[in-house]
């Protein structure tokens, strides 16, 4: 079994059968996995190697929809800090939603939520949240710090 | 999804960054994170817990400073 299992698979492809409208485009910045050999900070990468296996889980899930990109930033300049980090974005556009570690347990479900709604352009928010954020004139960051339960 | 992300997807100036907060303990530290979900505005305002939607884009804007055009009626406060 793999770090995604049968079951859910079928889920997750069955949903992005029915949700998945335009493509999308993922991309992991790694550095090749130090299995369970903890290394300091800026060396090897505990689960880099469960990140890149998710993701392609997810590519496979949908291949002529979701494109991945596997980037190690140890042989390129990478503009991340911290790896895994997975980035979400329509084709050609910046990425502006990223998840930092591996998206395990309900961040999984959020990373899902989030492919389908990217590739809908669709942010599911309420017309006064949307009037607010038009408000908005320069880019600012949301930053999330969570746990995988 | 997170409501950082979806806000991400309605505003092209929104970036939203999930960071999980065992695996990146010195950023959970130098953050000062002590619960989740810990939100963090541009490095500097934050809060802890769960919003309701409004609640949250509201706290967030304000936090990056953006001068709503809206009345105070959500009660949205920041710490």
């Amino acid at each position: 079994m793999g770090i995604i299992d049968d079951r859910t698979m079928d889920q997750v492809r069955a949903r992005f059968g029915e949700r998945l409208q335009g493509p999308v485009e993922l991309r992991l910045y790694m550095r090749p996995s130090s299995g369970r050999l903890i290394l300091p900070a800026g060396y090897g990468c505990p689960t880099c190697g469960e990140a890149q296996e998710l993701v392609e889980a997810l590519r496979d899930a949908a291949p002529e929809k979701i494109a991945l990109e596997v980037i190690d930033i140890t042989s390129t300049q990478a503009p991340v800090a911290e790896v895994p980090t997975i980035t979400l974005a329509a084709p050609g556009g910046e990425p502006r939603i990223a998840w930092q570690g591996l998206p395990a347990g309900y961040e999984f479900a959020t990373l899902i939520d989030a492919i389908e709604r990217v590739s809908r352009d669709e942010p599911g928010l309420s017309a006064a949240s949307l009037e607010a954020l038009a408000q908005v004139g320069e880019d600012l960051e949301v930053m999330v710090f969570a746990t995988p339960t | 999804m997170s409501l950082a992300g979806r806000m991400a997807i309605a505003s092209q100036h929104v970036r939203a960054l999930t960071v999980e907060a065992g695996e990146f303990p010195h950023l959970a530290q130098q953050f000062g994170v002590s619960g989740v979900p810990r939100t963090i505005v541009n490095r500097g305002g934050a809060f802890v817990g769960a919003l309701p939607e409004q609640q949250f884009v509201i706290t967030v804007l304000r936090l990056a400073g953006v001068d709503l055009d809206v009345r105070p009626q959500d009660g949205a406060a920041a710490s």
